[in-house]
């Protein structure tokens, strides 16, 4: 199956399941998770469905596409139900199952996995998706985000689409993916991936990140003071995003880092709890 | 009477949670049977990763039925000027299910009340068992629960469905958003679909058939047939993980085997990078060929039998090349810095926030440590190995593989140490240093480690101590009973005889700079929480907490404490104790009046019956001697907590003690010790205690009696 087969049967499957079909974010983010449709929306008690490819950038996950799995860019495929449905395993099975994986010839397991984003201050419980050893998703069920009690509990499913590939073509690297007839991911996204492992290990301006990581930080709290809570966001993610380049960078020490992590998790908490302001507001209005 | 079953069956639980979560449903069962007084044979439970069921035997049909009288308003309020019961009477009799004419009166301490007899208990089970069973769901202990849906019961994993059949009827049970049927599930893939229960004593078996081996026992034996069987068939040995086995036999409701192979170049990796990998990332069990080295193959064990493994195995495989590229890529950037190099990182990672970096905690290891090895006398190689091991003391801590997988913490400091050429002693010291990892996991095995071990471990438990972080009852949020425990171990096995007070107040001169004072009563503190540690360890090598606290008394070592609780409790054992306690109790009677530091003069000797007393110390001190050198050379040092090879035979020292017996009685039984003239009395005191003092060397005897 194609790369982008294995989009368009997540995208058929989830929008079967009621899903709205979400286009990426057009900023930087780390996860699906960071997306506003997923951070913003699994707040506050309206239900919620959304699925769609997510690209994101992990810069300390480089590694100049030498190891056939990590790569700094990387697309998850996301997935949120809010309330989370009582079926949702085995809905989760069947979209497996519509990429033509049978479970009976497989080791498919549910691996405890307690997730947490301490930069958004987010947390869940639930699984790592095991297919012969291998994680393919990551299956949440959010508690907190942004600091604040999820009420409905949403759950978010995030699939490792580059490992599925690969799995589904047979091939052993990332690269070898062949996403359309006759184009490889190497095509797509080698020179991308070599170039961006060599900025952010190598050629980045710390100094640079630095600053622009505290200049989004006060435009991103200016912002979001006054209530102009989804510009304000973006500035979060941006932040979020200069911090990351200065990890992978190696500039942070240990408690350096737990000082920009803590930055950027106040960011997030001041956005979530913004946005349940503005939104209770809206509803009184409406009342 | 009628068998209970009842499954609560879940999306998947963690591992670590099936075995936990099997004794507290057990336990919580066993509760609220009790407290709804339903009689009931054994209470016996099943878990997988997938339910956990609860089996009670010969549950009672109804209510164990109790007369009780309750008491009521007082007659003043019960009763109007008429007689007639007020509205509070009538109000109770309804409450109580009773006519207001069937209330008593009866006379209490406290005045005349009125009171209603009625009879409790008599209730069918099955009425009883709905919300006694909904309450095991919503309030089985777990460290962690979670939400679901909008769902308001918290549970460790969603709950998915509910079994629950008392004898041959369905309980209906409605908890956590789920209505309990009469069917349980079987394999997620292998035997998808709902099971009919069809009797509670084939319960098992049905699951058996539908590919779950739900009783933990039976399925832990065929996980260990199935990986055994499997390294056979490779002519290869199994790393047994006792650990690593738990998590799979919870992490598999149908346990298969597969072996699979790793690209061999990857064997240049350390064994132990090779075995943490299988082990951490993928619980993956290692092998071993004949010679002991890890070979390049591997058991996983599924959770599916699937027809043809190949695919599972090339999944496992490719999965695990992944991981050991990793591991390699940290390796070969690891070793493009040296130890010392690495060690710069350690200030930026944090020790505690009071007490600095773990470079500010290495400083002070740096400064202890020499002054540790002069004051145990360690060896002049010992001091060397220390002082090329103490620049690099945990520099591992800031290499990416440790950072990635902190389990190889000090298995790195050797391995990369080796691999720069420092001298394999020195090495090994800086592995020695960070043990034992587990509290059951192996010790320093030579003397410089142990003593960078023992000041690692000091200066924490002093620091923390100093900023009043200490554990209470339970809760020991930074280990430090760990610590501590390991810290009397190392000083146990290497037979350390300096006192555990000098131990700590050495290692204490780390914090001579600050950032924190450590002043007696720290150190006091710090020392008694150790002692209580090393109770505990003897406790488990069955040693009486009396007895320990005789043979810890007088701030001793470690080792010769254990030593000396061993000799009591060999010396209780024989028929001659009792003698050698009321020796020292008549000895110790008037011995703390006497003055301090005062030894008795034999030329104020008044009485006759005095200087024979003197004469006879000198061969008493003697036989106590004989009796701590023979338990020292019975002894040798061994690992706190396993117990010595052999309990001590006290052998004729004894004899010469007790010999005491004659000149004691007859000096308490013939001279009056509490004379007028205070000189004799002082020295008839001082002679007392000189005779207590004498047979105190075998431990605070007052604290026994009574016990063996």
């Amino acid at each position: 199956m194609l790369f982008q087969d294995v989009i368009l049967t997540l995208d058929r499957f989830w929008a079967d399941q009621g899903c709205l079909l979400a286009t990426p974010h057009d900023s930087e983010v780390g996860a699906g998770t960071f997306y506003p449709t997923t951070f913003l929306r699994s707040l506050g008690p309206e239900p919620w469905r959304v699925a769609g490819i997510a690209p994101s950038r992990r810069p300390t996950d480089g590694r100049y596409g030498d190891n056939p799995y990590r790569f700094q860019y990387f697309y998850q495929y996301q997935v949120v139900l809010k309330p989370s449905p009582s079926d949702v395993q085995d809905v989760y099975l069947g979209s497996l199952a519509a990429l033509g994986i049978d479970a009976t010839a497989h080791d498919l397991r549910f691996v405890e996995d307690n997730w947490e984003s301490p930069t958004l201050g987010a947390w869940g419980l639930g699984w790592e998706v095991w297919m012969d050893g291998m994680e393919i998703t990551q299956f949440t069920y959010f508690q907190q985000v942004g600091g604040q009690d999820c009420r409905p509990v949403s759950v978010e499913l995030t699939y490792g689409l580059e490992r599925i590939a690969m799995y589904l073509q047979g091939v052993e690297h990332g690269f070898d993916i062949e996403v359309a007839p006759g184009v490889t991911m190497r095509e797509l996204r080698r020179d991308f991936e070599v170039q961006h492992c060599r900025y952010n290990f190598e050629a980045s301006d710390p100094e640079l990140q630095r600053l622009l990581f505290d200049k989004y930080e006060a435009e991103a709290r200016r912002l979001i003071h006054d209530g102009l809570i989804h510009p304000g966001y973006d500035f979060v993610l941006k932040a979020s995003h200069a911090f990351n380049l200065l990890d992978a960078r190696g500039v942070l020490s240990q408690t350096e880092r737990q000082g920009y992590v803590q930055r950027v998790r106040r960011l997030a908490e001041a956005t979530a709890s913004a946005y349940l302001a503005a939104r209770s507001q809206l509803a009184d209005e409406a009342a | 009477m009628a068998t209970l079953l009842f499954e609560i069956g879940t999306e998947e639980l963690p591992s670590w949670y099936v075995a936990q979560g099997r004794r507290a449903l057990i336990a919580l069962a066993g509760e609220r049977l009790r407290e709804a007084r339903l009689e009931h044979g054994e209470v016996s439970a099943f878990a997988t990763p997938r339910r956990l069921t609860l089996r009670v035997d010969e549950v009672a049909e109804t209510r164990e039925r109790r007369r009780e009288r309750r008491r009521g308003p007082s007659t003043g309020v019960a009763f109007d000027a008429s007689g007639a019961p007020t509205k509070a009477a009538i109000g109770f009799a309804r409450g109580q299910g009773v006519s207001p004419g069937a209330l008593v009166v009866d006379e209490t301490d406290r005045g005349a009340y009125v009171f209603a007899d009625i009879e409790t208990g008599g209730e069918p089970t099955s009425e009883l068992l709905p919300d006694l069973l909904a309450g095991l769901v919503r309030d089985l202990p777990a460290p962690r629960k979670m939400r679901w849906g909008d769902v308001e019961v918290p549970f460790v994993r969603p709950v998915a469905w509910l079994l629950a059949r008392f004898g041959d009827l369905d309980v209906p049970v409605s908890v956590a958003g789920v209505d309990a049927g009469g069917t349980t599930r079987g394999h997620r893939f292998m035997a998808p679909g709902e099971i009919e229960v069809r009797d509670i004593d084939g319960y098992v078996a049905q699951l058996r058939d539908a590919f779950v081996l739900v009783d933990p026992v039976e399925r832990r034996e065929a996980t260990v047939r199935a990986i055994t069987e499997a390294a056979e068939t490779e002519g290869l040995g199994p790393v047994w993980d006792e650990a690593l086995l738990d998590e799979i036999v919870d992490l598999v409701e149908w346990p298969t085997a597969i072996v699979g192979r790793f690209d061999a170049r990857y064997l240049a990796l350390p064994d132990e990078v090779l075995a943490t990998v299988m082990i951490h990332h993928q619980r993956f069990v290692p092998l071993r060929g004949p010679g002991g080295a890890i070979a390049d193959r591997f058991i996983g064990v599924s959770n599916t039998a699937v027809d043809d493994p190949s695919t599972v195995r090339s999944g496992y495989e490719a999965v695990l090349d992944g991981r050991l590229y990793d591991a390699r890529f940290f390796w070969d950037a690891d070793r493009g810095k040296t130890l010392a190099q690495h060690a710069w990182g350690l200030s930026g990672i944090a020790f505690q926030k009071d007490l600095g970096s773990m470079a500010d905690k290495v400083t002070r290891v740096r400064e202890a440590a020499p002054r540790l090895a002069g004051a145990l006398g360690a060896s002049e190689e010992s001091r060397e190995i220390l002082e090329h091991a103490l620049p690099i003391f945990r520099a591992d801590l800031a290499t990416e593989m440790v950072v990635e997988l902190p389990e190889l913490e000090g298995v790195m400091a050797r391995a990369y140490a080796e691999a720069e050429g420092v001298p394999r002693p020195v090495a090994r010291a800086l592995e020695d240093g960070v043990r034992p990892v587990a509290p059951g996991g192996p010790l320093p095995a030579a003397e410089a480690g142990a003593i960078l071990a023992a000041c690692d471990r000091a200066d924490k438990l002093l620091g923390f101590f100093a900023l009043g972080k200490r554990p209470s009852g339970s809760a020991d949020p930074y280990g430090l009973r760990r610590d501590a425990g390991a810290l009397a171990r190392i000083a146990a096995a290497h037979d350390w005889s300096l006192p555990l007070r000098e131990v700590l107040a050495t290692a204490a001169s780390g914090y001579e700079g600050g950032p924190v004072a450590i002043d007696a009563g720290v150190l006091d503190a710090t020392t008694r929480f150790v002692w209580d540690r090393v109770a505990s360890l003897l406790a488990e090598e069955g040693i009486g907490v009396k007895t320990v606290r005789a043979a810890t008394a007088g701030e001793p070592s470690v080792a010769s404490a254990a030593r000396r609780a061993h000799l009591l409790r060999a010396l209780a054992a024989g028929d001659a104790f009792p003698e050698l306690l009321t020796l020292y109790k008549r000895a110790a009677n008037l011995a703390e009046k006497a003055p301090e530091g005062v030894a008795p003069d034999p030329d104020r000797f008044e009485a006759p019956q005095e200087a024979p007393l003197h004469a006879a110390l000198p061969a008493a001190r003697e036989g106590v001697e004989a009796l701590l050198q023979s338990a020292h050379d019975q002894l040798p040092a061994w690992e706190l907590g396993s117990g010595p090879a052999a309990p001590p035979k006290p052998g004729e020292g004894l004899r010469r003690v007790l010999a005491l017996k004659d000149p004691l009685d007859r000096f308490l039984d013939d001279v009056l010790v509490m004379v007028d003239d205070p000189a004799v009395r002082a020295n008839r005191l001082a002679l007392l205690r000189e005779t207590r003092d004498v047979l105190r060397e075998l431990g605070a005897l007052e604290e026994l009696g009574g016990e063996a």
